[in-house]
């Protein structure tokens, strides 16, 4: 009926142009029913969701919980830390633990990179992407995707800015593989040592001034500084990162005057964004939040009704 | 009484010359080559159309033994090897406990006689327990037999130390072997930096994280004038290096492993990141495979060994990021260089027998092996070169099946493998 024939979500990469419409157009559903007042349908009835999270990510848990939840789907939600478990190796065991309650759909957050496609192998369930590692975090590129649409009406033929850490970033990945499907040009800017090798081989551009880099952009995407991650080997202080790569008033002026800005969240304020502009930025940064849980309602949607 | 064999119209190839002639076996040596021999044998092999080879010598293998017998062990390994055409192979110390002392280098050598399939001989480690600290005693190794030393997996960290170990090993003119990797540049990543890691955000390897050190130990190894022998060369930015000092510098030689001059970093992506793929040193890009395949034909690479890295099925589930390095190859190994450097050009077969049985025979100094020669031991492989076969996990003798290579079709098999006089394997499919 949707036209979704995808069991797993697991990476932008692998997504077409069409299928990411499909979800804007399910996500635009769901965000109307969950303004009504009776929020659920009935529409994953029966289904049962497990959401497995390997690493600590109570926003993200929360969104998808709640996501599956409005779809009147069952939904499971197991966590452990990495360092709770003895080693990797129990990771398949949960899965094939879990197996046997026979979940529709896993919803997986993991910490290492590109690690979804092997445990596919060990569950008969749809899996989706909720972060692995520093490969790609689908929904939550989805999601800015689908803010832009909402403010801007198109994703197509815009400048996009990612600022900060994107060497460990899956959402810088995502958004790059998303935006790019659309023909929208990619920059991104952070310390040098935290660019990936060869990163202009993914077709972005590469900055180092983000005076520079700022300049017309459509979209800014500030990425969150990993203040725990052994950070100080990167650059060597956060007075000098907030002094190269912070968003202040006077920068957010070269942007298009209609620009929008995102992150991810939790914002370091002050870090990554000043303060002076919370009043005019926080707005858009938790209608993220409320998108998500559209977005997530919608993959969630698609894979749990796709047609066999 | 010598047991004898007679080996019939065999085409033998050395490094240097290939003819065709009978060779007559008695007891563990060869006694005789010659057109139409004439003598009353125990058994006589036929072997028209077939290549007879030198026994190829593996300086390279980890056969998990002692500590995880689960994925090899000194039977298993013995037999993987011996179906490989390996008479000798070398392994090394990164066991459980670590072979840092006499006594258990002794023992392995004792085990793999009491087998007696294949010469099992132990590469004794440069620091006690491989960790960079205090040297082991080489000259108790050397009264045991021990041939070589390397902290395999690490490399000596501290300078000074590791020259205080060349210059020392020079003393019992032991051959030092270096695993060549600055851990500080690789970061626990687990592939080759590059476009794909990045892509992925795959933890990765860069690498000049071998070529530093690999540049530091050849300047050391040549400021006290020791023999020093390379590791898994993997790039072409090493091969650059060992290509200008080996000029300057005759005591160094290296080796390569089959998969650094067949896969590259595309091959983990078309993978899928499935951890067979998963090997350190990491596999390079294209340009470091073409570099490593004309150094061999330049003879800058020396040798070929396997890397030999049981590994078990449970291990190698894992994901991409968590699983252990290595991909077995004694098997293999043969019939890759074959395949991917013999028909393609790269190497004749007199190439194939100087990397695989000739150079390592003359690194580590084994007089008697190496060659098919009057009064040599009798270490001999058979081989058919028409023939093509496919990899298969079941057909496998190794306790593990770890290898990037499963399901692949391969030229070139192994019919007898004769170890010292014995054959210890012979090929049901005939
Ligand atoms: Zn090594």
């Amino acid at each position: 009926m949707s036209g979704w024939l995808k069991k797993h979500i697991i990476a932008l990469k692998d997504l077409e142009r069409r299928e990411i419409e499909l979800i804007f157009d399910a996500a635009q559903s769901f965000k109307e029913i969950s303004q009504r007042e009776v929020k659920k349908t009935p529409a994953l009835r029966g289904k049962t969701v497990i959401n497995l999270f390997f690493e600590n990510s109570t926003r993200t848990r929360v969104s998808f919980e709640l996501a599956a939840k409005r779809l009147s789907a069952d939904v499971l939600n197991f966590s452990s830390s990495t360092s709770s478990l003895a080693k990797g190796e129990s990771i398949i065991d949960i899965i094939k633990n879990l197996e046997s309650y026979h979940p529709d759909i896993f919803v997986i957050r993991i910490g290492s990179s590109a690690s979804l496609r092997t445990l596919t192998q060990y569950t008969k369930a749809s899996v989706i992407n909720a972060g692995d590692g520093k490969n790609e975090h689908p929904t939550q590129a989805l999601l800015d995707m689908f803010t832009v649409k909402k403010a801007r009406g198109t994703v197509e033929n815009l400048k996009i800015l990612i600022v900060g850490d994107i060497l460990h970033s899956r959402v810088a990945r995502s958004n790059i593989f998303g935006f790019q499907k659309f023909s929208s040009q990619v920059r991104v800017c952070g310390p040098s040592t935290l660019i990936p090798y060869e990163f202009d081989k993914l077709g972005v551009e590469i900055f180092y001034d983000l005076d520079k880099a700022i300049e017309d952009v459509d979209v800014i995407i500030m990425l969150r500084v990993q203040r725990e991650r052994q950070a100080l080997s990167f650059f060597p202080s956060l007075r000098e990162y907030v002094d190269k790569f912070s968003l202040s008033p006077e920068r957010l002026k070269r942007a298009k005057k209609d620009c929008i800005v995102m992150h991810p969240g939790p914002i370091n304020w002050d870090v990554e964004i000043s303060s002076s502009l919370k009043e005019q930025l926080h707005p858009l940064i938790l209608r993220q939040v409320e998108n998500g849980l559209a977005v997530r309602m919608a993959v969630l949607y698609l894979v749990g009704t796709r047609k066999k | 009484m010598n047991m004898k064999i007679l080996i019939k119209k065999a085409t033998i190839v050395n490094y240097d010359k290939i003819s065709e002639a009978d060779i007559l076996i008695s007891g563990d040596k060869i006694v005789k080559i010659s057109k139409n021999i004439k003598e009353k044998v125990d058994r006589e092999i036929n072997a028209a159309g077939k290549h007879v080879l030198p026994g190829f010598i593996d300086m390279h293998v980890h056969l998990r033994t002692p500590g995880r017998e689960d994925e090899e062990d000194f039977l298993s390994g013995s037999l993987a090897a011996a179906k490989g055409g390996f008479t000798t192979v070398f392994c090394m110390p990164n066991t459980s406990p670590c072979i840092d002392n006499e006594g258990l280098a002794n023992w392995v050598r004792e085990e793999a006689q009491r087998i007696g399939l294949v010469d099992i001989w132990p590469i004794g480690a440069i620091t006690k327990n491989r960790e960079g600290r205090e040297l082991t005693e080489f000259g108790a190794f050397k009264k045991v037999g021990c041939m070589a030393l390397s902290d395999d997996g690490n490399s000596v960290e501290d300078s000074f130390l590791f020259r205080c170990a060349l210059e020392y090993a020079k003393m019992f003119d032991l051959l030092t072997i270096s695993h060549c990797e600055d851990k500080n540049l690789s970061r626990q990543g687990s592939m080759r930096e590059s476009f794909i890691s990045s892509k992925y955000g795959i933890g990765s390897i860069p690498d000049i994280s071998e070529t530093v050190r690999l540049y530091r130990d050849i300047e050391i190894a040549r400021y006290v004038d020791a023999r020093l022998h390379l590791a898994h060369v993997s790039c072409a930015k090493s091969v650059e290096v060992i290509a200008d000092k080996k000029e300057h510098f005759p005591g160094l030689s290296c080796e390569t492993a089959p998969h650094y001059f067949i896969l590259t970093v595309d091959d983990v992506e078309k993978s899928a990141f499935n951890a067979n793929f998963k090997v350190n040193p990491p596999l390079g890009k294209k340009e470091d495979v073409e570099a490593v395949r004309s150094a061999l034909k330049k003879g800058i690479i020396d040798c070929i060994a396997t890397d030999h890295a049981p590994h078990s099925a449970a291990e190698k589930e894992l994901p991409f990021e968590d699983a252990p390095f290595g991909f077995i190859g004694l098997e293999l190994c043969f019939a890759l260089v074959y395949t991917y450097l013999v028909t393609k050009d790269i190497l004749d077969i007199k190439g194939l027998v100087e990397k695989l049985s000739y150079n390592p025979a003359r690194i580590l100094r084994l007089g008697n092996k190496g060659k098919i020669q009057e009064g040599l031991l009798a270490d001999l492989v058979i081989t058919d070169l028409r023939k093509e076969w496919e990899v298969k996990k079941d057909s496998l003798v190794s306790k593990s099946k770890n290898t990037p290579f499963l399901d692949s079709t391969l030229k070139g098999t192994v019919n007898y493998t004769i170890h010292r006089g014995k054959v210890v394997y012979e090929s049901t499919g005939l």
